[in-house]
């Protein structure tokens, strides 16, 4: 297991090496003079200027890659152009809320897909399975922005009964949590559809294989079958597809954080985009994408977990 | 003993392909069979259906020009004039939302195309060769896949400005990767296949194989993936529009109302209300319709409760 | 050792196919007597499979026992609830081995995980909460080195990927025998294995039998093996048993005309250099069965009684039951 973990931990450098070289190309790849594009058309030749040398864009292009790199590793990952706070700062203060409501929903929809999955695979054929299945489908056709609309139309709106904007005062867990349960729901939804629908259909499958035949002519109960037996098997596509799942939940992240107004790297990241903020773009995107490979290293281990024969492939 | 002459008669092209002209429209009238035989097909298809007519036929379907304003008329709730109401500027909804099919579907229909087309012979061709060819594909494909896409299209959008034609290539972009893996990942379980090695050694060339012989065996799983892909590029197009990164004003797009709708959400639900059923319904459809491409297209998909 | 330790009387099983619903089982009567190894034998196909199943209840979502009894030691299995069964009758009075070891096992449990759990489906009173595991896990060793695995303490660890088909349907035969069944019920399986490893797991199977006094009732499609294994045999085809003799009496002295044709298609009947024997048409599908006797299409001796009527199981001789209208005379 240590050698596989090794293994992959080591395959994921150069994809590292290639974002890393994508992000530092960006401010190349601008139409128009990075610097003045940033500034906004109001800005003087002097503006400019400091501009261009704060972020070394008068000097080589190595040069420069060399202080970004070193920058990197050392945590520095340059200034904001609009606020001149330093972009790490801007992020470490942004990054837990983000992470707290991408494992929260992800937490909430594995947990409720795997159940109503489960369920809806034992009594198949029923009710209960149909009715698991409609609705995971019309949950799997809510967009992330949509549900986050509606949810606010309905119980921040209309009912009043969740806070609108914000995350809540810091430090108060119980205010944070109030802030949290709207965008978390807004955001597993369409996840938990997702997964509901897989680990029914997986198990579904399991039930038909052989060893659950064999392990019933053993006498086995039917909760154990349920419970241990075959859910093994049910969820290990259910951790293959976690990688695709967080991508999808930063990505949704961005939106409900938006609309809920909430903090968070998506409004960090999103609010840099339209002031033309580079450093802090850069920064953020390094950091996303970091979180993502992280989490598919994570999920491909655990998969690895599960599943024994992956192992020894 | 004399040996006899033996003239190899070999078909001409035009037989051959005629012969297995026959075959594939078989083959085709039964997937479409299979593929009517599923409620779910049906009804997604039909859906489809709906929206695609909305898009081609807007300017005779539409009972109001989507930008034709009436501020005396705002906010109005459905009436039989305007079947859904008006926005905050008086443009009749209805037409926006069949106005914005259009957008939905040329988005769509676009990207996916495009991703394809390219995606599918990078795979295929990086999978036959093997080698530092693979390595590089693999490796293009894994970086664009590292990135949530969210990120890499709102940061693409940001960087070439938002417009019609830059979606649909930001789109294509972000999706190319998947496409080139179903691709290399078929072609490498179809390249040791015998019939490949006969065929090699009957002298085809690699143009040859890779045309004839590999094509057909992807398309099935590119097929289904571009099913599914249907409803998340229409869905990606009115998320860019939602944040401003899409079609731009007064273009109607369903990402555009919802936001407008959003903005005055306090005053009236209606404007997001309709946007967001249309757009589940579309989505909907979508996954409706490829879930029952998959089922039809292959061979081994059964109820299971056989 | 003559006691009746199972009875199937007028068994009968509906599968609900795509094409509609057919009979699997046709009013199956027969009986398994303590210490004997029945064999059942037939085409793929013929519903053997499904009585095994039958017997112990396994039977798929699509399939029902719409009527017959199955009595263990006078009980009718039929009226038992699940939880009687898990508890009383599955790996413990009765337990069954199947065909595919490559599928037996779940994958991502150990050898040791999947053993120890059965064994605490039904004996955990035996032991102690205190050295429970420990104890299990011992256990589950012997049985190995029992069926003859090499290395058992460490195999316990691996999972059934890396085990070969022959040593998988070892492990099955020790969990079978794990808890001393009055009935297995073999459902070919040496079909799938090499023939050296199948001599090897018939000669594990025969002494674990002599050694516990189970029956057997032994589902194959291979005709030399039940000669060697069989003390009766039973002969079934589309659904219904034709043919029912102790082992000799059937092969020296077939009486169906199915059993004849299925004895004359074995190679080595026929004098050197003669064609294989074959029998003309083939096998109804579930849903397309004749009227009457359902082998009639086939038969050399086909009279007008036999598309009307099925025949029924009839002894003709001592220890020797036929259907056929052709032998009833």
């Amino acid at each position: 297991m240590l050698k596989y973990f090794f293994k992959r931990g080591l395959g994921i450098i150069p994809t590292l090496l290639c974002v890393l070289l994508f992000l530092f190309s960006l401010i190349y790849l601008l139409p128009g003079d990075p610097a003045s594009v940033m500034l906004g058309p109001r800005a003087t030749p002097a503006m400019v200027a400091a501009l261009n040398k704060s972020l070394g864009l008068d000097q080589p292009v190595y040069v420069r890659l060399w202080h970004y790199i070193w920058g990197i590793l050392h945590g520095d990952l340059g200034e904001s152009v609009w606020s001149g706070h330093s972009v790490s700062s801007l992020i470490t203060s942004a990054l837990p809320y983000t992470i707290v409501l991408t494992l929260s929903s992800m937490g909430l929809a594995a947990f409720l897909g795997i159940i109503l999955g489960v369920l809806a695979a034992i009594n198949a054929k029923t009710i209960v399975d149909h009715l698991v299945t409609v609705l995971s489908l019309i949950a799997v056709s809510i967009p992330d922005f949509v549900a986050a609309c509606l949810l606010l139309l309905i119980f921040a709106v209309r009912f009043r009964f969740f806070p609108v904007i914000g995350g809540g005062a810091a430090g108060n867990i119980a205010d944070q949590i109030r802030h949290l349960i709207l965008p978390v729901i807004a955001l597993a939804l369409g996840w938990l559809g997702y997964i509901a629908r897989l680990v029914r259909d997986t198990t579904l499958e399991v039930l038909d294989m052989d060893y659950i035949k064999v392990i019933r002519s053993f006498g086995a109960p039917r909760r154990y079958i349920a419970y241990k037996y075959a859910l093994k098997n049910a969820i290990i596509p259910v951790v293959a597809t976690i990688g695709l799942g967080v991508g999808k939940l930063l990505g949704g992240a961005v939106f409900v954080e938006l609309i809920f107004n909430r903090p968070g790297i998506g409004k960090v990241i999103t609010d840099a985009v339209f002031a033309r903020d580079l450093p802090v773009v850069q920064g953020g995107v390094l950091i996303a994408a970091l979180l993502f490979i992280l989490a598919n290293l994570v999920a491909d281990l655990s998969y690895a977990y599960f599943d024994p024969r992956i192992r020894y492939e | 003993m004399t040996q006899e002459k033996v003239s190899l008669k070999l078909p001409r092209r035009w037989d051959s392909y005629k012969r297995k002209s026959h075959l594939r429209i078989k083959k085709i009238a039964q997937i479409i069979r299979a593929f009517r035989r599923q409620p779910r097909g049906v009804i997604g298809a039909s859906i489809i259906a709906v929206i695609f007519v909305c898009a081609l036929f807007s300017p005779w379907i539409a009972p109001f020009d989507p930008n034709e304003q009436d501020i005396a008329n705002r906010f109005a709730g459905s009436s039989p004039e305007h079947l859904l109401g008006t926005d905050y500027i008086g443009r009749d909804i209805l037409s926006r939302l069949i106005y914005g099919a259009r957008v939905a579907a040329v988005v769509s229909i676009g990207s996916i195309g495009i991703a394809v087309l390219v995606g599918v012979p990078l795979g295929a061709v990086a999978a036959y060769n093997g080698g530092a060819v693979d390595y590089i594909v693999i490796l293009i494909f894994d970086v664009i896949r590292s990135f949530p896409s969210v990120i890499m299209i709102l940061v693409l959008a940001a960087i070439f400005g938002p417009s019609l034609l830059n979606i649909i290539l930001i789109l294509a972009f972000t999706s190319f990767p998947a496409y080139g893996r179903v691709a290399r990942a078929q072609t490498l379980s179809v390249k040791e296949e015998e019939y490949i090695i006969g065929a090699r050694s009957l002298g085809a060339t690699t143009g040859r194989i890779l045309l004839s012989h590999i094509t057909p065996n992807i398309l099935s799983p590119i097929i289904v993936l571009a099913g599914m892909d249907l409803a998340v590029m229409i869905m990606w197009e009115s998320a860019l529009s939602f944040l401003g990164l899409g079609v731009q004003p007064p273009t109607a797009s369903w990402g555009i109302m919802l936001k407008q709708g959003y903005t005055y959400i306090e005053t009236a639900p209606l404007m997001i209300i309709w946007p967001a059923i249309v757009l589940i319904t579309t989505m909907l459809g979508c996954s409706l319709f490829a879930e029952a491409l998959r089922v039809a297209l292959n061979p081994m998909e059964r109820e299971p409760d056989e | 050792m003559n006691e009746r330790l199972l009875r199937v009387s007028d068994l009968t099983v509906e599968y609900s196919t795509r094409k509609g619903i057919g009979l699997a089982l046709d009013n199956v009567n027969l009986d398994i007597r303590e210490g004997e190894v029945l064999g059942l034998v037939g085409e793929s196909g013929c519903g053997k499979t499904t009585l095994g199943l039958s017997i112990m209840k396994l039977l798929p979502r699509f399939g029902k026992i719409v009527k017959g009894e199955i009595l263990l030691k006078g009980r009718n299995l039929l009226d038992l609830p699940e939880r009687i069964m898990n508890k009383e009758i599955r790996g413990r009075e009765i337990a069954m081995i199947i065909q595919d070891p490559m599928h037996a096992l779940n994958p991502v449990f150990t050898i040791r995980t999947q053993i120890t759990d059965v064994l605490r489906f039904h004996k955990d009173r035996r032991f102690d909460p205190h050295g429970k595991q420990v104890q299990l896990k011992s256990e589950a060793a012997k049985m190995l080195e029992e069926v003859g695995i090499a290395d058992p303490a460490e195999r316990l660890t691996d999972y059934p990927f890396q085990f070969s088909g022959g040593m998988i349907q070892r492990v099955m035969v020790a969990m079978a025998f794990s808890c001393n069944p009055s009935l297995l019920i073999a459902d070919e399986p040496t079909t799938a294995l090499d023939v050296t490893i199948e001599a090897q797991i018939l000669e594990l199977l025969k002494s674990l039998v002599k050694r516990n006094g189970a029956s057997v009732l032994y589902i194959s499609h291979d005709l030399g093996v039940i000669s060697e294994i069989s003390d009766r045999v039973a002969v079934m085809y589309a659904g219904n048993i034709v043919e029912y003799a102790d082992t000799a009496l059937l092969f020296e002295n077939p009486q169906h005309p199915y059993t004849e044709a299925l004895l004359r298609c074995l190679p080595g009947s026929e004098a050197r250099g003669n064609r294989l024997g074959s029998i003309p048409g083939r096998v109804p599908e579930l849903t397309e069965r004749p009227k009457g006797c359902k082998f009639n299409p086939r038969c050399p001796y086909v009279m007008d009684i036999c598309k009307e009527r099925p025949p029924k199981l009839l002894e003709i001789a001592s220890g020797h039951s036929v259907a056929c209208f052709a032998r009833e005379i």
